[in-house]
């Protein structure tokens, strides 16, 4: 008896020492595995704010969504339970029974994006097997405005397009993490030394450069225009020259960035003026001018011999008609009667007197470094284009490919490439970096902290003087319908011709207009360049298409910023 | 030795011997092994219970932390939606179809020269 209690003991004993020391680490991680607990702590995606005049104002914010779900196996009444939730999510409650008669899974997904509303109405019912999940999403006051510009975010919470795209890492935030032993809720013990927290860190808020009241005006503008001209697409961009941050940016047709997933054509979520290079047509010519007379090969105010039309290898370069004789003609006439022959003339004397390498050379230099073609500006959007711009030095027919540039054909650049080159040449020649986003700084403060200058050599002073009178005076002599007294107006029109995808243009049935020009005060305060695709309308397009259209943003900025001004 | 000196000797030895004299005798009071082990016990349930008092009110202090950090949660959300239904009545297409904003008439800038 003494013998089997030692032996009934020792075997305790034995299997008390397999279980506490042998299997000791075994059993404490599976302990512990029920009790330690790891989850990510979800930063808030930072918000988006813009201008209202001086004011700060929200913009783009975050609202929770929920997505309703529920595991079959639970649902003992499904007729009751489909009929519950189809009465608050205003369905037909066949829908949300056949979805959880026919799943084979254990998470069937009833409704997405349903509204704090109902869900508080869902959770009051108490119903078993029937789960709603937070999904955070974008949310827009102002519905459609400036959604381009925007982008949206997806259902991963990532950034695509416009800002949203660009700015992603800076408004997505830090996912934080948090390990603890937690009790039986799930509510973590803070007496762990093996607790892990890292506090999530939200996303930056981000102040627009915009002007809210500005970018609604301006889109409504293009929305009622565009169709006077039998357009059905065009964009609008407006600059202050003097900083190089964009107060509006346009697109037309738009899309709500909150039902991105209805949008059929991705082009659509394309921001047009930094992500569609185009051939321009003769506001290039304000360019060209000015690099001739930045190298002192023109004078504006001398004059020159116009040839009308001009041969170039096998190709002709014809003025618009009326103007195709040969005659001798002051050099404003290059931008106020917009001849063609008088911008290859330009590329002509940076070449010496003729089209040849040398004159190449020197426009590519102007092109590409001076006023920074070809490549991309730096502005916060998604998918920026570089555009393109043709070798000086390599290739076939160079001096016609040339020749073409001088007047904005045969080389695409964007509409905020072409709006800052043209900033930087009107304001003395300072190239400011074009910017979208004014602030990422916290707190509210509602000032601009990006302005950045690239370049301060664009063209001279008195090069960028000389310019600023020739569109003026183009605006004084072809477009006085343009003009308002106590303000400075100046612009040029582009009537482009558009490529064919292999090669060579559509005929002048299909052409766009532009109109690049300023308005101020006393000095350029906002430069303006319209985009109209396509339009049909007797005569040109850049006359009859895109400065009636420039007329209307610049009219809406004198009545209504600059006019405060002037008090 | 002189008579005096043997006095004076004897005397000495007198005082000497009657002289007022504290001596200490070391008594060592040693603790038995029953006590120690009572005082041990003691001691260590002692040390166990301010164990237990603090764990305790480190851990009531978590669920106060979990508590507080559910009302700022709670209440930055308020805050969002608060923020959001603002700038949801003050979004450009609500107030320009305001009934107020019926009531308006354009009109042209009176300080613009056209």
């Amino acid at each position: 008896m003494y013998y089997l209690i030692v032996v009934v003991f020792l075997i305790i004993i034995v299997r008390l020492f397999y279980l506490q020391v042998i299997m000791h680490k075994d059993y404490k991680d599976r302990a512990f595995s029920g009790q330690y607990k790891e989850q990510q702590i979800l930063p808030r995606r930072g918000t988006i704010d813009a201008f209202d005049g001086t004011t700060r104002v929200p913009f783009v914010l975050n609202e929770d969504t929920y997505t309703l779900f529920v595991d079959p196996k639970y649902i003992k009444e499904k007729d009751r339970t489909s009929e519950k939730l189809a009465k608050i999510l205003g369905v037909n409650s066949k829908e949300i029974k056949e979805k959880i008669n026919n799943s084979e899974t254990r998470y069937v997904v009833i409704a997405k994006r349903v509204d704090q509303k109902k869900k508080d109405q869902i959770e009051d019912l108490n119903l078993v097997g029937v789960g709603l999940r937070t999904v955070p999403m974008r949310s827009y006051p102002n519905g459609n405005l400036a959604s381009q510009l925007l982008g949206y975010v997806d259902q991963e919470g990532s950034g695509k397009y416009g800002i949203e795209q660009y700015m992603d890492g800076d408004l997505k935030g830090e996912i934080g993490l948090l390990k603890a032993v937690t009790d039986a809720k799930g509510v973590p013990l803070i007496n762990n030394k093996d607790n892990v927290l890292k506090d999530a860190k939200d996303g930056k808020k981000i102040l627009l450069t915009i002007d809210v009241g500005l970018q609604k005006k301006v889109e409504d503008t293009l929305r009622d225009y565009l169709p006077t001209v039998n357009s059905k697409s065009g964009s609008v961009l407006v600059m202050d020259p003097n900083t190089g941050a964009i107060k509006a940016m346009a697109n037309f047709p738009t899309y709500n960035p909150a039902e991105y997933f209805k949008v059929e054509d991705p082009r659509l979520f394309q921001n047009a003026t930094v992500a569609d290079p185009f051939e321009v047509g003769s506001i290039m010519k304000t360019l060209t001018m000015s690099a001739g007379i930045n190298e002192g090969v023109v004078n504006l105010g001398g004059s020159y011999v116009d040839q009308g039309v001009m041969k170039i290898g096998d190709r002709e370069v014809k003025n618009v008609s009326g103007f195709q004789n040969r005659a001798t003609r002051p050099i404003t006439d290059i931008i106020t009667l917009s001849l063609n022959t008088g911008a290859v003339y330009i590329l002509q004397q940076l070449g010496g007197g003729e089209l040849n390498e040398q004159g190449r050379v020197r426009w590519h230099n102007y092109l590409v470094n001076h006023y920074r073609f070809s490549k991309t500006t730096g502005v916060e959007q998604g998918y920026e284009a570089e555009g393109y711009v043709p070798d000086p030095k390599n290739g076939f027919g160079l001096n016609i490919d040339y020749a073409n540039t001088t007047f904005g054909q045969g080389m695409n650049i964007t509409q905020l490439q072409m709006t800052s080159a043209l900033s930087a040449v009107i304001n003395g020649g300072t190239y400011y970096q074009p910017h979208l986003v004014a602030s990422t700084k916290e707190g509210k403060a509602n000032v601009d902290d990006r302005v950045k200058v690239v370049a301060k050599d664009v063209v001279k002073p008195e090069t960028s003087s000389q310019i600023k009178g020739v569109m003026e005076l183009a605006v004084n002599k072809s477009y006085t319908f343009l003009k308002r007294d106590g303000y400075i107006v100046g612009g040029k029109t582009g009537t482009a011709q558009i490529a064919k995808p292999g090669g060579g243009y559509y005929d002048d049935s299909k052409i766009n207009g532009t109109f690049i020009g300023y308005i101020g005060i006393t000095k350029p305060e906002y430069v303006i360049m319209v985009r109209v695709n396509e339009p049909v309308v007797p005569g040109y397009a850049g006359s009859k298409a895109a400065a009636p259209l420039f007329g209307r943003v610049s009219n809406t900025l004198m009545d209504n910023y600059l006019l405060s001004k002037t008090n | 030795m002189t008579y005096s000196s043997s006095i004076s000797t004897n005397k000495r030895r007198f005082e000497s011997r009657h002289r007022n004299a504290v001596s200490f005798r070391e008594q060592a009071r040693v603790l038995g092994p029953i006590t120690n082990t009572v005082l041990l016990l003691v001691l260590g349930c002692l040390l166990g219970l301010f164990y237990l008092s603090q764990v305790t009110k480190v851990n009531a202090s978590g669920y106060k932390i979990d508590s507080l950090q559910k009302e700022y949660t709670a209440l930055q959300k308020e805050h969002d939606e608060l923020e959001l239904s603002a700038a949801k009545l003050q979004s450009l297409d609500r107030v320009a179809s305001s009934e107020e904003a019926q009531k308006l008439v354009a009109v042209t800038p009176t300080k613009t020269i056209r």
